[in-house]
């Protein structure tokens, strides 16, 4: 940030504290402030902010000559200037105290590896989106989404009496009447959409009591490891609402397309790296796989997974990129699951669906993957399979106030532009195993 | 000059007699008035002009339709009194019974049974006995809420939990599962749920007037202030309904109930003043369809821990929280969901509001069950108001006794029992 405008910054604002304004400053740097030299903490209570920062002295380098020996002022007790300073060996209390604990460098912790790993985490903005996705998990595109939900899709128009009228009620609810203020904010109302949509969804119980053969889950610790040439991948954290199941999803696509699918050849973008973005560490476990749950869970299944993009407040993801955690997050709950069958890297006999739903509020995006091999260390051989329908709009607008211009009413107040076809695909993903 | 005339000495005596023949045919008639009524004046310094500008008000706000009746009635912002409904107050059930004019009734009405210890002892092979459903389907719910309880338990591999976060990240989840679990199950035979509305985390309040106090200082000193009270609450979830739960008992039925007075000062309590915008919110606005209440779950927070309470030797206080927090939350909600429908202060309820809570740690259980039969709580409205709003509540009862080795060991089936039949609560 440039010193000109924290002045200004700080002409204009004298009421500010400065811890307040310290932290202001922060939040204004770009890439969320990171080690930037300009803007320190800086709990003084008087003198500037915009100083110039001395940069930080290097420490002298200390000569060690054999056989030569220091003459030092520790016997002295007090300070000489012609003799030098003397070196202790280092003290380490006897018990451990966690306020007072420094970390060994990296290549001291135990789990230290020379061969990096690369993460994909919740965070993780990946710069060639849903291609390196693709290249990573060795995934052929389909671009809309398979026949079998479609046809589902068009089944799904009548489940409820009033379909029309109880979905807009449930996104007049999110969008309009959730909060005391005059309009509820896009985290709130996304995470309300989604919620309601799944109350909705879920009454169907009554009518289909397999329903009841699922359960939902978030915060669980996932981790999914693989090989792909030389560099280890895996797929860490925690990514979103898991709807898991205690019966299997069916098979998408039969033998003959699976095997179809290893002519596809997979898009690389050279010169950028296909791990470029992903976290790269040294200190991992090799072969750790985690579904998030224990062996004994009854409800073993994945089912369909459900993303936020306003899930974290300090970080949103570009559509591109949310595509690609979905697309990444759904591969590495089926990677964990067919891994916890058989470890060994070979191609399924029953491959593995799991569904990705993912939503800003208003756009959807719907995600099949079919895990049909993991033996993902060549860039040929059977593929995975992605089908992706993107940028679904459930309605046009929300709007509380109308959108006037030259005083003629361009979109009225309230839900407009409301489009069942999108609902009737959530449902259809929904119902995915049940119908 | 006199308006009046002087009947002339020359007029006959017989006039009147006359005068009475016309009359008697034209005294059926009713006498229209010729002037308007004498009122007091609205804009003289008077104190009837204040009384006549107050009457006036409460016309206009009874007049008005239900969005512009919530603002004219919570538009004056003052220094409030503002109720937790979980508090570390010592004591907080009376408090709030008498800030809230409510009766407590230990138990449950008589339409949930409790507990079948006697049935049991009738009947040899022990059977699970809850109107409405079928014993399938109630042996499916016990499975799928052992299920529960072992997840949140055991089989999720979760991070390292946090110091006092495990109510929030162990039994917050588990409370939602289960609460989404029981709703869907039980919606084949409460209809009423398949069209509820489920709210995770909302927020509820209540802004209303009890009791009066004299101004101690400042320029109105000596003056009448009517005391103020706003309840603003997070319930872990809550269902709400597009029909009214039917009352539990008459609305006269409650005139010989006790509610308990404190003749101190709320400040006492402790109870701290500020003065912020006055909310009156049941979860949604108004225009929403769904605006009756069902059911509210509460989740107790690590800070009132029933462990942690009994190590600060305060353990005889745990049941008066909760009954302290299902009181507070019940009488705001209901007295939302009353406010919705037009009734407030001066125009008091003329059907009860009836609302169900269950509050939980995660392993106890406690269930309350309130019925709003007044609005009316404000000193001039509450002079001759025999109601009295009612809340039956039980103790706390154990779900399960401890988790071990992947079994849940000593499930509680009469508080499924309890938790299917408050789910099941239709009219």
């Amino acid at each position: 940030m440039f010193p000109e405008t924290s002045r200004c910054l700080k002409a204009a604002a004298p009421v500010f504290s400065q811890t307040g304004f310290s932290m202001c400053l922060r939040r204004l740097q770009p890439h969320g402030g990171g080690s930037s030299l300009q803007a320190r903490r800086h709990l003084a209570v008087s003198g500037c902010l915009t100083a110039k920062v001395s940069s930080p002295r290097k420490p002298r380098i200390r000569v060690e000559i054999p056989g030569l020996e220091m003459v030092t002022y520790s016997d002295r007790m007090h300070y000489m200037q012609h003799l030098t300073k003397p070196v202790f060996p280092r003290w380490e209390r006897d018990y451990k105290d966690p306020r007072h604990y420094h970390s060994p460098p990296m290549q001291e912790m135990p789990l230290y590896k020379e061969k990096p790993c690369y993460i994909f985490t919740q965070r993780t903005s990946a710069l060639e989106g849903v291609r390196q996705a693709l290249w990573l998990t060795k995934s052929k595109l389909i671009p809309r989404l398979p026949p079998q939900l479609l046809s589902l899709a068009e089944r799904c128009n009548s489940e409820f009496p009033n379909q029309d009228e109880r979905v807009k009620n449930t996104i007049e609810h999110a969008r309009f009447w959730d909060t005391t203020q005059e309009r509820p904010g896009k985290l709130k109302y996304s995470n309300t959409l989604l919620s309601n949509l799944l109350h909705l969804c879920a009454t169907l119980q009554s009518s289909h009591p397999a329903l009841g053969r699922r359960i939902f889950n978030e915060k669980y610790s996932l981790a999914a490891p693989w090989k792909r040439g030389d560099d280890l991948f895996q797929v860490r954290g925690q990514n979103g609402l898991l709807l898991s199941s205690m019966d299997p999803l069916p098979e998408i696509s039969g033998k003959q397309e699976v095997s179809e699918t290893a002519n596809n050849l997979l898009e690389t973008f050279y010169p950028v790296s296909p791990t470029i973005c992903l976290q790269k560490v040294h200190i991992y476990k090799e072969d750790e796989n985690c579904t998030g749950f224990t062996s004994d869970y009854p409800y073993r299944h994945p089912h369909t997974l459900f993303f936020l993009e306003k899930d974290d407040v300090k970080w949103t993801l570009r559509p591109d990129q949310f595509r690609t955690k979905m697309i990444m997050f759904a591969f590495g709950n089926a990677l964990a699951y067919a891994r916890t069958l058989d470890a060994s890297p070979r191609v399924l006999d029953h491959p593995i669906t799991i569904q990705s739903v993912g939503t800003n509020g208003r756009f959807f995006q719907f995600l099949v993957f079919q895990l049909n091999t993991t033996d993902l260390s060549g860039d040929d051989g059977i593929k995975n399979q992605v089908w992706l329908e993107e940028d679904l709009e459930l309605y046009d607008y929300a709007k509380v106030r109308p959108l006037i211009k030259k005083k003629q009413v361009k979109v009225p107040a309230g839900l407009a532009g409301y489009k069942p076809e999108t609902f009737s695909k959530f449902l259809a993903l929904y119902l995915h195993g049940v119908l | 000059m006199a308006a009046h005339a002087r009947l002339p000495l020359r007029f006959p005596k017989n006039l009147l007699l006359i005068r009475n023949h016309k009359l008697v045919h034209t005294d059926a008639a009713a006498k229209e008035p010729a002037y308007p009524p004498i009122v007091p004046s609205l804009t003289a310094k008077s104190k009837s002009a204040i009384l006549r500008k107050a009457q006036e008000q409460i016309q206009k706000i009874n007049a008005a339709p239900i969005q512009e009746k919530i603002g004219l009635i919570t538009r004056v912002q003052r220094e409030k009194f503002v109720v937790y409904p979980q508090t570390y107050a010592r004591n907080p059930d009376r408090w709030y019974q008498h800030f809230t004019k409510t009766a407590y009734i230990p138990g449950l009405p008589e339409k949930f049974s409790m507990g079948s210890g006697e049935a049991a002892e009738q009947e040899s092979p022990p059977t699970f006995a809850v109107p409405g459903i079928e014993n399938d389907a109630f042996a499916d719910i016990r499975s799928m809420v052992n299920r529960l309880i072992l997840q949140e338990h055991q089989m999720t591999k979760k991070r390292k939990l946090f110091l006092y976060r495990e109510q929030e990240l162990v039994m917050g989840p588990f409370l939602r599962n289960l609460v989404k679990g029981l709703t869907y199950s039980l919606g084949k035979y409460n209809p009423l749920l398949l069209l509820s509305s489920l709210d995770l985390s909302p927020s509820v309040h209540y802004y209303w007037r009890r009791g009066q106090r004299t101004i101690p200082k400042g320029h109105r000193k000596g003056h009448l202030e009517p005391s103020r009270f706003q309840i603003d609450d997070r319930p872990h979830s809550q269902i709400r309904i597009n029909k009214q739960l039917p009352q539990f008992t008459p609305m006269e039925a409650s005139y010989d109930a006790e509610v308990p007075e404190v003749k101190y000062a709320p400040n006492l309590m402790p109870l701290f003043r500020r003065q912020y915008i006055n909310h009156i919110f049941t979860g949604s606005k108004v225009s929403d369809p769904a605006c009756y209440g069902h059911t509210q779950f509460h989740l107790v927070p690590d800070r009132y821990h029933r462990n942690r309470i009994a190590r600060l030797k305060q353990s005889d206080q745990v049941e008066l929280f909760l009954r302290a927090n299902g009181l507070a939350s019940l009488f705001a909600w209901t007295g939302a969901q009353a406010t919705y429908q037009g009734f407030w202060n001066h125009h008091d309820v003329t059907r009860p509001f009836v609302s169900q809570a269950v509050i939980t740690d995660g392993q106890f259980f406690s269930f309350f069950c309130y019925q709003l039969n007044t609005l009316a709580l404000s000193v001039e409205t509450d002079a001759n108001n025999p109601r009295k709003n009612l809340l039956w509540g039980t103790e706390s009862f154990r779900l399960y006794e401890s988790v071990q080795d992947s079994q849940v060991v000593g499930l509680n089936d009469d508080v499924i029992k309890l938790l299917v039949q408050f789910l099941l609560n239709q009219p």
